[in-house]
């Protein structure tokens, strides 16, 4: 199969495997994943080198499109609007993960530091799709499911800073494993990364405001923020600075200075699903499944400590923001699923960690596709202890 | 030329506690696709409603802060099937259904700038605020023609 042909299959069969599978109230981001691991290599083989081989080129894409999309959480009235338990809550519960996940992989896996911060942060992130889509199923109202929505729709804004923080320390730790100054190198490069983000962000975010007034139609604008977006994820790869934190630094400044800064993102969205389609199905045939049967241990920690780790985390946030006792209780197993933003994560951690990376990446996709399978049930079962589901009268449409 | 002096003062306006009701008669007056203010006490626009947010009243309500979120999937509701009853006429609000962002146009803006931001946004229509971000009229693109043509004798 050559390239284009490739592309247009997978365009296709992902459009209506999405389709097929919203019937049976998944979200289509399953979907997608699960057809590209059944066309990847360790299935049937349908997708073309060349199309694999571009994966990284996508991802890199994709996650630059996502981090700026999520830079818009940060809008000055923002804040206030979501209110204190909603901060308290998303910032213990991804803190919590990842605290947790490396704690277990560090002293009981007894893999190194790291790996285990890698996993750690990877673990930090929450995927909306499915937990929205069940609540929009079931009709769910109240405070519960207002606390539920916020906590997930922040969420990834935290996960994206942890990662930023915790890729910047692990690279130093494992290029500098031998070399004197230890601490201060892995401190001063980790620093850099992260400020230099938030400058060539804020940079770009001010050329692209200056320049905006030039603009006459929408498909100017489109070609615009298209064009803005890559440029800045080109400029973080090439200074070696996060694109994540590039990208939501972008994101969130402009969003801050520049009056119907909304134009630019709405654009995005005519392209977007596309984008997203190519990654994950990309990212399901990235799933090696020689390496699967080795996983075990290390796949069932994850699977189990970073879903302990958030509700601790959303439980110790709930009580220190004075949330209702269901909150406290329930609201960390609506927060179960993981997807686009775990698994470009890992994407980025395989092209770093070359060693490691298959092994990371191999876990958070298998992890992934279990998360997203009983995600919905553990998010109903929380609905409906938090007693905000009114079963019988769901609606057929 | 500036906005204030081409636009139309005369705008009528909805509170963000309009009933869903209420919107569907003051929309049955306009002949086009109208778009309506909603504004606060003080004349503060805090909001726009047109045909669109109607639609969005079959669906279930979406947090702001969710259009920010990557990877949602699309409601899809056939509004054809939908169970809506009578009262939820009463009970949705302007305030439910709103869009709030939106483009505004300062009352000081020119004409030229106003057109370029219409044919850019793909809209007809702007609601003009002054500086303190109060409603003082709105601008359609038919005014900015309509007096195009005027300045070139074809109308008085």
């Amino acid at each position: 199969m050559n390239t284009i042909l490739g592309l247009g299959f997978i365009l296709l069969t992902g459009l209506f495997s999405a389709r097929l599978i919203n019937k049976i109230r998944f979200p289509a981001v399953t979907a997608y994943l699960l057809l590209g691991i059944l066309i990847g290599p360790s299935v049937f083989n349908l997708i073309p080198k060349d199309v694999i081989n571009a994966s990284g080129l996508i991802s890199n894409i994709v996650l630059g499109i996502i981090a700026f999309g999520i830079g818009q959480n940060f809008a000055r009235d923002n804040f206030r609007k979501i209110g204190k338990s909603v901060i308290w809550i998303s910032v213990l519960e991804a803190c919590g993960a990842w605290i947790f996940v490396t704690l277990v992989f560090l002293i009981i896996l007894r893999q190194p530091f790291y790996l285990s911060l890698l996993f750690g942060a990877i673990s930090s992130a929450t995927a909306p799709a499915a937990t929205v889509m069940v609540i929009r199923e079931y009709r769910a109202k109240g405070n519960f499911t207002d606390t539920l929505l916020g906590v997930v729709a922040i969420d990834d804004a935290w996960c994206l800073i942890i990662f930023g923080i915790s890729l910047a320390i692990s690279q130093a730790i494992y290029a500098h494993m031998l070399a004197n100054f230890f601490l201060i190198k892995v401190f001063f490069n980790s620093i850099l990364s992260i400020f230099g983000a938030f400058i060539l962000g804020g940079i770009v975010a001010m050329l692209l405001t200056y320049l905006s007034r030039y603009l006459r139609t929408q498909t100017e604008l489109l070609i615009f923020t298209l064009g803005f977006v890559l440029l800045n994820i080109g400029i973080a790869l090439w200074l070696k600075l996060s694109v994540l934190l590039a990208n939501m630094f972008l994101g969130a400044i402009l969003v801050n200075i520049h009056k119907s800064s909304f134009n630019f993102f709405e654009s995005l969205k005519t392209v977007d699903l596309l984008l997203f389609l190519l990654f994950f199905v990309l990212a399901g045939a990235n799933l090696e499944i020689g390496i699967l049967g080795k996983l075990g241990l290390i796949g069932l920690a994850y699977l189990i400590f970073r879903v302990i780790g958030k509700m601790i985390g959303a439980g110790i946030g709930a009580r220190i923001s004075g949330a209702s006792r269901s909150i406290k209780r329930y609201l960390g197993l609506g927060l179960v699923p993981q997807a686009g933003v775990a698994l470009g994560c890992a994407l980025i951690a395989k092209n770093d960690f070359p060693e490691v990376g298959g092994m990371i990446f191999t876990t958070i996709i298998a992890t992934t596709v279990i998360y997203e399978l009983i995600g919905p049930l553990c998010t109903k079962y929380a609905l409906q202890k938090a007693g905000e589901v009114l079963i019988g009268h769901r609606q057929n449409i | 030329m500036q906005v204030k002096e081409l636009m139309s003062e005369e705008v009528i306006t909805v509170k963000r506690c309009t009933t869903l009701k209420r919107l569907l008669e003051i929309f049955n007056k306009f002949h086009i696709f109208p778009l309506v203010p909603v504004v606060e006490e003080d004349n503060l626009l805090v909001g726009i409603v047109s045909f669109r947010n109607l639609i969005n009243v079959f669906q279930f309500p979406q947090p702001e802060i969710l259009k920010a979120v990557p990877f949602l999937d699309e409601e899809e509701e056939d509004i054809f099937k939908v169970e809506f009853t009578e009262e939820m006429g009463n009970l949705v609000v302007a305030d439910d259904i709103m869009e709030r962002k939106f483009i505004t146009i300062r009352e000081d803006a020119s004409l030229e700038e106003t057109y370029k931001l219409m044919k850019l946004h793909l809209k007809e229509e702007f609601p003009v605020v002054d500086r303190a971000g109060k409603l003082v009229g709105m601008i359609g693109i038919f005014d900015i023609i309509r007096h195009i043509f005027r300045q070139k004798g074809v109308i008085k």
